[in-house]
């Protein structure tokens, strides 16, 4: 069996008296591509903001490696390596392509403000190494060519691939993408569907939710199925298809069944 | 359209600098050091002030004012963290060298590293509670420390209260530089190091990791946190800094005024100041400098107005900011390629 790289038990997230998530328990194994759908407001993006500490869960245990994580500060979640995109773009519009994701490549770097000011070894070597490393990520994930430009004034459809390599520009093992090919024409979304292959096969993890079901099936090692907060179905995605559940969710019960 | 470009003298001048290499960057920036370096004498022409001493104007308002905005400006332009008491900070450093210039004989160069550490002590206890707290909460929580400051030197026995404290020392002479109330020149280029020295820091920052985090936080704070920056800390850095170049131009206004009283350092400063940073354009310390040049000498060119003059001096900022809503010389991001260039 492969191993268990992030696990979420018994996932309660309440707000007031709405229950957002109940119960959930999710099991992410190494180096899979484990996609998260659900009809809208099944709370997929609830369970992206609970992992990566937007929200504290009410109740339940999520475990990163070993180690628990709820209660982590937001920026130590991601410097223990999970990253994240947005469903609604948020890059730093006025910075260019390429500072964005120095950026976020300074997450592991040790030279502080001192050695930035004094223009220390270490920071120069730092801020050489950091630049090399952003400029592979975004030609790995194919938009080298838009390095100077500013992120605001770039195709939409580079601003989504480039909140990828943002987020992957902070080495993380774990990657949630959360709906990567909203907006996306069907072309584009084959790119984007071999893009997280690629990306799957170079040793990272991802989690995806995403709306598009031919892309799911298409690319899932496995899928799970929200619904009002609570789990219906986790299984591989031929069998997800035809899961009874699933499909009352997304499309109701036929009124003669009733 | 014609007018906005012939206007846009930041593009103009930055494409010179861009274009240039580094021999001619020392030579332009050397050059104009030297000329800025000039002006004290300067004050026979169209330059000089009615009533008010030119050279003293030259060090205040103006050049602590520059040095005071650019202070600010990494607080509210840098990070983008609205700071309305910023001459809590100005007051700590005054305050500082007075106190310890009356009671323990040391001189202003002994007493300026107190003055910067205690302004950036109270910027880290002030920056660790409120600075979870953003845009208009900060604008208030500031506004109230600013308050706090001049109330406690106003209230306490060991401030001189309201009277404040008189027979503060002069800096001591620099070999053949005197400090000398009637010719402040040597006191404007003091001050002229101490900005330079602040624009060398900035610049530097600005261009590494710590500027790049501030950056992101001013434009987006949730993701820059979700990327793994720590938020709470940079904003911190940013405050205690801008806080140390507050206190360095309060203990050198100190020394240079040998007298300081609470009404010197009212709601009134923080505002000119920030003034200073939006009417230049937030963000761009080329435009700070030209905002706190204007904030600072305008209303002195224009003394002989008497009465009306700071209604006139109003009257040029409201239409200033009508005409160039972003400041002078705005900020603007050019679409440089960072990716060609070495470290510098």
């Amino acid at each position: 069996m492969s191993t268990t790289i992030l696990s979420i038990e018994n996932l309660t997230m309440k707000f007031g008296g709405v229950t957002a998530l109940n119960d959930v328990s999710i099991n992410v194994n190494k180096g899979e591509i484990l996609a998260l759908i659900g009809p809208n407001g099944a709370g997929k993006t609830t369970v992206f903001n609970v992992i990566t500490g937007v929200y504290r869960a009410t109740s339940g245990v999520i475990s990163f490696e070993g180690s628990e994580i709820r209660n982590q500060a937001r920026f130590k979640i991601t410097q223990l390596g999970i990253a994240r995109t947005f469903q609604n773009i948020r890059l730093w519009g006025e910075m260019t392509a390429l500072e964005n994701v120095i950026t976020a490549t300074d997450v592991h770097k040790k030279s502080g403000l001192v050695g930035a000011l004094f223009g220390m070894p270490r920071a120069r070597r730092e801020e050489l190494e950091d630049r090399k490393r952003a400029l592979e990520m975004l030609k790995f994930i194919g938009i080298g060519e838009y390095a100077d430009r500013l992120a605001k004034n770039l195709p939409y459809g580079v601003q989504r691939r480039l909140e990828i390599a943002r987020a992957l520009a902070t080495s993380p093992r774990l990657l949630l993408l959360d709906e990567p090919a909203a907006g996306f024409n069907p072309s584009e979304k084959v790119e984007l569907a071999a893009l997280i292959k690629k990306i799957r096969d170079t040793g990272y993890t991802v989690l995806l939710i995403e709306h598009d079901m031919s892309l799911i099936m298409g690319i899932s090692d496995r899928v799970i199925v929200l619904d009002f907060g609570a789990k219906i179905a986790d299984d591989l995605p031929s069998k997800v298809q035809k899961d009874a559940k699933v499909i009352e969710a997304y499309l109701g019960v036929p009124a003669d069944a009733s | 359209m014609k007018i906005r470009n012939y206007w846009n003298l930041r593009d103009f001048g930055a494409k010179i600098w861009e274009k240039s290499n580094r021999v001619q960057r020392i030579i332009i920036a050397s050059v104009s050091i030297f000329l800025i370096a000039l002006l004290p004498f300067a004050g026979n022409g169209i330059l000089a002030t009615p009533i008010s001493a030119y050279d003293a104007v030259l060090v205040y308002p103006v050049a602590i004012f520059v040095l005071m905005a650019l202070g600010l400006n990494i607080v509210v332009g840098k990070s983008g963290m609205l700071d309305l008491g910023y001459v809590a900070f100005f007051a700590i450093g005054a305050y500082t060298m007075a106190l310890m210039g009356t009671l323990t004989g040391l001189n202003t160069w002994e007493i300026m590293p107190f003055g910067i550490v205690f302004a950036m002590i109270a910027g880290v206890l002030l920056g660790l509670p409120t600075l979870r707290v953003r845009g208009d909460y900060l604008a208030i929580v500031t506004l109230g420390f600013g308050e706090i400051i001049r109330l406690v030197a106003l209230n306490s026995t060991w401030t001189k209260g309201p009277n404040g404290i008189a027979n503060i020392p002069m800096p001591p002479n620099i070999g053949p530089l005197e400090y000398d109330l009637f010719n402040q020149k040597v006191f404007f280029w003091t001050v002229l190091v101490m900005i330079l020295l602040t624009i060398w820091m900035i610049r530097r920052l600005s261009v590494r990791r710590p500027g790049r985090a501030w950056e992101a936080i001013r434009q987006d704070e949730d993701a820059a946190e979700l990327m793994g920056i720590p938020t709470l800390k940079y904003k911190i850095w940013s405050f205690t800094l801008g806080a140390a170049v507050g206190g360095a131009a309060g203990v050198l206004y100190a020394s240079k005024n040998l007298f300081v009283a609470p009404e010197m350092f009212t709601l009134n400063v923080s505002v000119l100041i920030l003034a200073c940073v939006v009417l230049g354009g937030i963000g761009n310390i080329w435009g700070v400098i030209v905002g706190a040049v204007i904030i600072g000498y305008l209303p002195e060119r224009i003394r002989f107005l008497s009465d009306s003059r700071l209604l006139v001096f109003g009257i040029v900022l409201v239409i200033v900011m009508n005409f160039r809503p972003d400041g002078l010389l705005p900020r603007k991001k050019r679409e440089k390629a960072i990716t060609k260039k070495g470290v510098n």
